[in-house]
């Protein structure tokens, strides 16, 4: 999908977690702006409380697409929400998510 | 004298209501309602479960399953897709701060998976924990594996393989390059193993069953009584499988 106005595009990428599980990423972005404007995690990993990817897909849109700040926005949000990932980490989503870009 | 938990054994039934059933076990043992529960069961007709996490237009091919009546249900567990045919599945549900029950989750994998390893070499099969959450045996998995934790309870649900027919499980999920299809059935055959494959022989459903019963029994030290759901249970049950399992609100969520 791609919108003259705000150069809205959408990408997938299906990335392997070094020591993981296999993450697929489904992004909606702002070329321009190189922001985050709608995300989708799937994938088979493990996330404790299962219902915190929805809030890790929320707080991350309007966020820069930009690996050292990803990273820690989404390890403040682990820490704040005491949410436990197996076979998936912060720099692993980070990487997914930015896979998207290649 | 050893601690009881409830044995139940539900052979044959939907996949919408194995998942209600668990999830009707959570909620009555996180209220203390019941004691903790293992329970055997089998799946009619066949079905795919996903992982809470998986997209299920990306990972199973619908139409497959609607001309193999083959049903699909999303777990609320993480993990992968599992095409459930020829096997035992198990799942315990005990609470978070019963002393059996490591408070880590991995270590948690680690113990309950221990039982089904018991189990597996009640049947003559030596087998080992790999982590994150597969049991192999030769070099090959048997056993797959996932938890969640809800309202300070444990629920832990998986399979033990007893027949593996590779060619038909990738008919029914989506495989991302279909040029690589044969390679990948290749690869998985070489990776995936079952009770038959490795005794050489069938094994019935209730021995396997006989076998993880004496499994959980030595890991956990307790006495596992048959017994049967509750009212609570019952009616959860059918609540869980009509408002969620058996839904496209719920299956198509992601």
């Amino acid at each position: 999908m791609q919108n003259k106005c705000n150069i809205a595009m959408q990408s997938h990428s299906i990335y392997k977690v070094p020591d993981g599980k296999l993450l697929k990423i489904t992004l909606e972005y702002d070329e321009e702006k190189n922001l985050i404007n709608n995300l989708k995690i799937t994938g088979d990993f493990f996330a404790y409380p299962e219902e915190a990817i929805e809030l890790i897909e929320n707080k991350l849109k309007n966020s820069l697409l930009k690996r050292d700040e990803l990273i820690e926005k989404i390890n403040l949000i682990i820490k704040n929400n005491q949410i436990e990932f197996i076979g998936l980490n912060a720099e692993g989503l980070a990487d997914g998510i930015l896979m998207c870009l290649k | 004298m050893n601690e009881e938990w409830r044995l139940l054994i539900t052979e044959d039934i939907s996949a919408y209501k194995n998942m209600a059933m668990d999830r009707a076990e959570l909620v009555s043992i996180s209220k203390g309602n019941a004691p903790p529960t293992v329970r055997f069961f089998s799946w009619k007709p066949r079905a795919i479960s996903i992982g809470y996490f998986q997209s299920l237009k990306e990972e199973v091919n619908l139409e497959a399953c609607r001309n193999l009546g083959v049903d699909y249900v999303r777990r609320i567990t993480g993990g992968g897709a599992v095409f459930h045919d020829k096997e035992l599945t198990y799942s315990i549900v005990i609470p978070e701060s019963h002393n059996q029950i490591p408070k880590n989750i991995m270590e948690s994998y680690g113990r309950i998976c221990g039982a089904i390893i018991k189990g597996l070499n009640h049947l003559g099969i030596k087998s080992s924990y790999v982590p994150i959450n597969d049991i192999i045996s030769s070099g090959k998995k048997i056993s797959g594996n996932a938890q969640t934790r809800k309202a300070k309870t444990v629920l832990q649900h998986g399979t033990i393989l007893m027949d593996v027919d590779v060619e038909e499980m990738f008919s029914l999920l989506i495989v991302p390059n279909e040029k690589i299809k044969d390679k990948l059935i290749s690869d998985v055959k070489e990776r995936v193993t079952s009770v038959k494959d490795i005794l050489g022989k069938n094994i019935s459903f209730s021995d396997v069953a006989n076998a993880m019963k004496k499994g959980f029994e030595e890991e956990f030290d307790v006495n596992l009584s048959k017994g049967a759901l509750t009212d609570e249970e019952k009616d959860l049950t059918e609540k869980f499988e009509n408002e969620f399992f058996s839904t496209k609100m719920w299956n198509h969520r992601r």
